[in-house]
């Protein structure tokens, strides 16, 4: 596109050598105002994000110990990560809790979507009651489920004593299974109504026209949903599962306040042992080795999802 | 008003700094001091009389929440050159921070101290690396188990004969969880490395066996030994038992306290720092024992913290003169007001043991103490984690005592070949 613009530029320059001058100043006066208008993006971008990630790669091949001298130790990080049965195992963890989580709150913000769309008072009302836990910090959902599954004094063991489903209140967080559920019901009371909105929003911006003339055509609620819904919002769901999957394979906050990795480290997730290799360990350059395979697998998986949004776009 | 403000900081910092490079001109050094959240209860009141008596040392303390997070920002506010001028730290942590070249050596000047023989012998044993002392020992804290008395009597249980074996705490644990209901008979916080080496380790001291062996730099776990098996295989069978409150396996933090204090668990072991905590809602009668041995006899994990000149200081200094004076009768005494248990033993008999008749125990428990010298100390067992806050929490909870011990083992003998 700009080669194009350049070449017709050079042409009008040709043809008409006195604006050539006001032609180029105007030119450059466009490219100069763009470059002033990312710089500031530019600038927190390499501080925030360049120099650290160069800075992480370099301490990756390191030695690093938070205090005293580090040592070059070329690919040892990496070799050493690839036969840790901590990591991989951690690995596994976080993989099972995306498997588990993301077609879940997929399913639910599609399901709560569809049922609130309308613009009737009550679509209105349970919009809003879905959407009300989102802007609930991360930290502070954790805390109140951690309270709520408490054997001693959280409510929903009681709960189930007092209905006579248990005997005693269980100890939800001294299982692995159960202590997992626990996190995802966490963040499916917490995340469904952020999906639920952005899903709801790109069925939304479906023109009611396509409705229209498939309904004029004959096509009933379920013809419409798969074959207009469905296609149009391949973008959208795209985006939703491209937020959804690196979200959970990122979690850390929610095991760490909920779970504390435990029973016996079976939900310690990958970021949380990088967390604890890094700070509690003091191994800043292994750290820094499984940081970098982490992100390697993450920017793979995205890479993969936002093809599919490129194919639906053609597709569209 | 903005720009005075502005101003006036400036002003200030400019003389912080000029002070700081002067040495001896006539303003005021300013000293930062970094303290745990343990201590906030006692720690302002040290220091404000310390900046009363001292014109021209003036010392601000910042409180940093919760150990794991202590050790962090400690670390790094050391590797960038930030790190406090004195520091107050969990003795555990003094030989990684010694090592690590965080404190600065004081050898020479505290040779110099008249009073050096008169401190508890843990942590001195800690303060040393490698030949030089690098802290001085600033609080003592000892694990003892504290009863209710009022249950052991409901339990039928003489109140002022409390259990000197295991079998007898055992059988006492069994007779207080007979009152039925919600009343168990022991408590601690299962998934808690630092009090797991805090309140159940003395098990293991008092029956002749030990925990971390070695030198700080080159330590030997001994997690596998005999004498852990045997006081896992006791903890296990309580929890068999149904003596135990199963929400004791899941606990990180301090719930068992609560639990304790809320009067329906019989037993639970702490430290002095409890007895405040306690006092403040006496619904109860409570009386305090020594950790006991399986044969008798008794131990304590020897806790508290070191004070310490931080090595990015530029004050030096000044940082002694206060390391000195907190060391020193009139700082440890205002503590002992507190209840925290002096360092200085030899002062203990005059400052301490006359305020409360539960005292006494606290520091014999003290001079039978053990604790953890190792470089990796946090790794091993702070870390809840770790492999000896996993150890102890499968082991006694499910079972398969041998199996956890030998897993637990492998990975220390690798925390501690990783350095």
């Amino acid at each position: 596109m700009s080669q194009r613009d350049r070449a017709v530029a050079a042409v009008r320059v040709a043809g008409r050598g006195r604006a050539r001058r006001r032609a180029l100043t105007w030119r450059r006066r466009r490219q100069l105002a763009g470059l002033l208008c990312v710089l500031p993006a530019l600038a927190c971008t390499t501080i925030f994000f360049f120099v650290p990630l160069g800075l992480d790669f370099w301490m990756s091949f390191n030695q690093w110990p938070l205090l005293g001298d580090h040592q070059f130790v070329g690919l040892q990080n990496y070799a050493q990560a690839v036969h840790d049965p901590g990591f991989l195992g951690s690995v596994g963890v976080t993989v099972l809790y995306t498997v588990i989580i993301t077609p879940l709150l997929l399913v639910l913000a599609f399901v709560l979507a569809v049922l609130t769309q309308g613009a009737d008072r009550a679509s209105r009302f349970f919009r809003t009651l879905y959407f009300l836990p989102v802007p609930v910090g991360l930290a502070s959902a954790s805390y109140l489920f951690v309270w709520l599954v408490q054997p001693n004094v959280g409510p929903i063991g009681r709960v189930l004593q007092l209905a006579g489903v248990v005997q005693q209140p269980p100890v939800w967080l001294a299982a692995t299974i159960p202590a997992l559920l626990v996190v995802v019901g966490m963040v499916v009371w917490k995340v469904t109504g952020l999906q639920m909105i952005l899903l709801m929003a790109g069925m939304q911006s479906i023109p009611d026209a396509m409705h229209e003339a498939a309904t004029v055509d004959g096509a009933g609620w379920w013809r419409r949903f798969l074959f207009i819904t469905m296609p149009l919002l391949r973008p959208t769901l795209a985006l939703v599962l491209v937020f959804s999957v690196a979200g959970s394979l990122l979690a850390f906050d929610q095991f760490y306040i909920i779970t504390a990795g435990g029973p016996s480290n079976s939900t310690l997730t990958a970021v949380y042992t990088i967390y604890r290799t890094s700070f509690v360990s003091f191994h800043l350059g292994y750290g820094a080795a499984l940081s970098i395979l982490t992100m390697l697998v993450l920017a793979a998986v995205s890479a993969v999802q936002l093809l599919l949004i490129r194919q639906s776009t053609e597709l569209s | 008003m903005k720009a005075r403000t502005l101003g006036a900081m400036l002003a200030a910092l400019l003389l912080a700094a000029c002070s700081g490079a002067g040495g001896g001109s006539s303003g005021t050094t300013t000293l930062t001091l970094w303290a745990r959240d343990s201590e906030k209860t006692f720690i302002g009141q040290i220091v404000d009389a310390f900046n009363q008596s001292h014109k021209n040392i003036h010392v601000d303390v910042t409180i940093i929440p919760a150990n794991n997070s202590f050790v962090q920002k400690l670390g790094t506010a050391t590797a960038n050159g930030s790190g406090p001028d004195v520091v107050s730290i969990d003795l555990v942590f003094v030989p990684y921070f010694a090592k690590a070249g965080a404190l600065m050596d004081i050898t020479s000047r505290a040779r110099a101290l008249p009073y050096l023989a008169g401190f508890d012998s843990a942590h001195m044993k800690l303060a040393n690396y490698n030949g030089k002392l690098y802290a001085l020992p600033f609080t003592a804290e000892s694990s003892v188990v504290f009863y209710n008395k009022t249950l052991f009597q409901k339990a039928g249980l003489d109140p002022s004969k409390p259990p000197t074996t295991w079998a007898e705490l055992e059988a006492a644990a069994v007779k207080v969880r007979g009152l039925g209901g919600n009343t168990y008979g022991y408590v601690w916080p299962g998934a808690n490395g630092g009090a797991s080496i805090f309140e159940l380790a003395p098990f293991v001291w008092a029956s002749g066996g030990e925990v971390v062996g070695g030198t700080p730099a080159q330590s030997v776990p001994m997690f596998n030994s005999p004498a852990v098996t045997d006081m896992l295989t006791f903890m296990h069978g309580m929890a068999q038992e149904g003596v135990i409150p199963p929400s004791a396996s899941t606990d990180t933090t301090s719930n068992s306290l609560t639990a304790f204090q809320s009067g329906t668990v019989g037993m639970t072991p702490a430290g002095a720092f409890f007895i405040p905590q306690l006092e403040s809602s006496k619904t109860f009668d409570w009386g305090v024992f020594p950790i006991p041995g399986k044969n008798g006899g008794f131990s304590s994990f020897a806790g508290g913290d070191e004070i310490s000149v931080g090595s990015n200081t530029k004050n030096a200094g000044a940082a002694w003169t206060f390391v000195q004076w907190a060391t020193d009768m009139s700082a440890q005494q205002a503590m002992a007001k507190q209840g925290v248990m002096p360092v200085r033993l030899d002062l203990a008999s005059t400052i301490y043991t006359p305020l409360n008749p539960a005292y006494s125990i606290f520091v014999q428990a003290l001079q039978q103490g053990h604790t953890v010298d190792s470089v990796v100390e946090n790794a091993l067992i702070n870390d809840n984690n770790g492999p000896w806050a996993t150890m102890i929490h499968d082991a006694i909870f499910n079972g398969n005592i041998k199996a956890t011990q030998d897993a637990a083992q492998t990975k220390a003998q690798a925390i501690v070949a990783a350095g």
